[in-house]
């Protein structure tokens, strides 16, 4: 059962009704129930060891760091145990999702020592959401040795804190002080269950009807570069950001209109990224929530570590206050970087993804004060429209060549890719775009309409986002027919126009894999 | 102990001096939204100069959870004692 699907929605109302109507102090029990349920049914069912596992380990641990936390005594078993705790459920995600590394780790190894024997795989097995798990459990581990959030005392408490099933699938990394709301008393309320309604609605509405569609053409590129050659490979790098993001955001509508409809709120993912002026804003507003639990949780420590404080204060002496602080940023944000490519599990990850934007941040941050003086030399008005466009534009850009990495399956294909790009720069055909050549990707001239109608559809609704707060806001303080026109009109673009599979599920989404 | 007018002199060239301009002056309710430079990554280049202006270390709880200068203040005072 996957989050877009004919059955998740008839799931979603049975567990609503039996929510509403269960007396409120066991309806956390009813949310553990649908988050079995809901396991079970979407993962391969015995890795829900795993989350146990990870519920023990992190619920011990807690309740030993809470109670010896102040003790001056214990200050180093405590926080032996914390490091000892937050190790184990790493090395239980590298089990299940690091193989990319213990694999590469025994095959280096082999090289020089020849006797040693090179690692396989496990058998593939879907153990859902556990690099978004097993972050939380970390927050939480490291929340509790600092004494922003008390230990759960109930261990199955803390497991629903785990397994909360909304999240499962692509996320957020919640905190666990958001979510001391799933243990609270809800009462049901029209309005949750019209915003949650809606919020899943527009969902459907991003993966179906726009990502589902830019996906066949974006692949059907790639898969045939030959044929499509000259501005073909360059339109698929330039949709791919526009695909990743209607499918990623729009299975977080889902996932947050879910949880609403359980009058529970979780924490926003995206916030108009593709507004952004400069990667470092671009990743301020882009898989948000994982974003912020590597700030706070590695950046932050590593900055705040003695050995870098000291490093910053050489470098300082020695380069200047400028460099004292650029140099010692930029290798937080390289270890930033990596543990983000650990987390997505390859290796061509930390080397193509993780670099490029590592790269893409240091070059901003090292030009800054240079682009501050010709804008200023130059009098460009930089609140305008026009210098905003252009700004997004390029950050746009550094995120759609970076991608490239991301849609490939080895660092080989990525490079393989940037080849195709360079070379089809001496062979461009821009009249092939209007001469039915995109008729032969795989879409039809509906397909490539519903494409641009639902860009503006989105355009339209991140524009309300961004003056609104919520698009729904302003939705909700429109007339009560013109209200009910856009959504019954959204809810039969989506019947009607939706890229159904068989039995009216969609394809699995880019970031269920982590 | 020091006082908090004290603290606040201390604080004001901490800000002027990670933050380069020597127009700052903080206040119980200066938040990261009145001094343009300080997002959550200039944050703790802040945070480690704080702690190296009093001379002590700051609790990673604190750095994450702190909300405005007042805030700030109080922990230092607190840390201090």
């Amino acid at each position: 059962m996957t989050v877009v699907s004919f059955y998740y929605l008839f799931f979603l109302a049975i567990g609503v009704l039996i929510y509403y109507a269960v007396p409120k102090k066991v309806q956390w029990i009813i949310l553990l129930l649908l988050s079995l349920i809901f396991y079970v049914s979407a993962a391969t069912p015995y890795t829900i060891v795993f989350l146990i596992a990870s519920t023990i380990i992190a619920y011990t641990s807690t309740i030993y760091i809470y109670r010896h936390k102040d003790a001056e005594i214990y200050a180093k078993t405590v926080s032996i145990v914390a490091i000892v705790s937050v190790l184990i459920n790493i090395l239980m995600w590298f089990l299940l999702k690091g193989s990319a590394f213990w694999i590469l780790g025994s095959i280096l190894i082999n090289k020089v020592i020849p006797g040693v024997p090179v690692l396989r795989a496990l058998p593939v097995v879907s153990a859902l959401g556990m690099g978004y798990y097993t972050a939380q459990i970390i927050g939480y581990i490291l929340d509790v040795l600092w004494g922003n959030a008390d230990a759960q005392k109930n261990p199955i408490k803390l497991f629903l804190f785990l397994c909360f099933f909304p999240q499962l699938t692509v996320g957020p990394v919640s905190r666990y002080n958001d979510l001391l709301v799933l243990y609270d008393y809800h009462k049901f309320s029209y309005q949750n269950i019209c915003i949650g309604a809606q919020r899943i609605l527009w969902g459907f509405f991003k993966k179906l009807v726009i990502s589902d569609r830019v996906a066949i053409i974006v692949n059907s590129i790639w898969n045939d570069t030959t044929t499509y050659g000259g501005v073909w490979p360059w339109i698929a790098v330039f949709l791919y950001p526009l695909e990743i993001y209607t499918d990623f955001s729009g299975c977080m509508d889902v996932v947050l209109g879910t949880s609403e409809l359980f009058d529970i709120h979780l924490s926003e993912n995206f916030r108009n990224p593709f507004f952004s002026r400069n990667s470092q804003e671009f990743w301020q507003r882009w898989h948000i929530t994982l974003g912020s639990w590597a700030r706070d949780y590695v950046y932050y420590p590593v900055m705040k570590s003695r050995w870098m404080v000291n490093f910053g204060k050489k470098c300082k002496k020695k380069y200047g206050k400028r460099w004292g602080k650029f140099i010692p940023w930029s290798l937080s944000m390289a270890i930033l970087w990596f543990v983000m490519g650990v987390w997505h599990g390859s290796v061509h990850h930390i080397f193509g993804v993780s670099l490029w934007f590592w790269l893409a941040l240091v070059i901003s941050e090292l030009f800054e004060p240079i682009t501050k003086k010709i804008t200023c030399v130059l009098r460009i008005k930089t609140e305008s429209f026009g210098w905003h466009f252009y700004q997004s534009g390029r950050t746009y850009a550094v995120y759609a060549l970076g991608a490239v990495f991301f849609t490939s399956s080895s660092l080989q294909i990525a490079l393989a890719h940037y080849r195709v790009l360079g070379s089809s720069l001496s062979q461009l055909n821009p009249w092939t775009l209007f001469d039915g050549t995109v008729l032969n990707l795989g879409v039809s001239w509906k397909d490539i309409n519903l494409i641009i109608f639902g860009c503006v559809c989105l355009i339209l609704a991140d524009y309300l986002r961004e003056r609104y707060d919520y698009a729904r806001i302003w939705v909700r303080n429109q007339s009560f027919g013109f209200r009910w026109l856009i959504w019954i009109g959204i809810f039969l673009v989506v019947l009607i126009y939706g890229m159904y599979g068989p039995e009216y599920n969609s394809s699995t989404f880019i970031y269920q894999g982590f | 102990m020091m006082s908090r007018e004290a603290v606040y002199e201390r604080l004001n060239g901490v800000f002027r001096e990670v933050f380069d301009d020597d127009t700052i002056v903080v206040n119980d309710s200066t938040t990261a939204d009145d001094i343009e430079d300080w997002d959550s990554f200039e944050h703790i280049n802040l945070i480690v100069a704080i702690e190296e202006e009093f001379g002590f270390k700051i609790p990673m709880g604190k750095t994450v959870t702190m909300k405005n200068v007042g805030e700030m203040v109080d922990i230092i005072l607190q840390m201090g004692e």
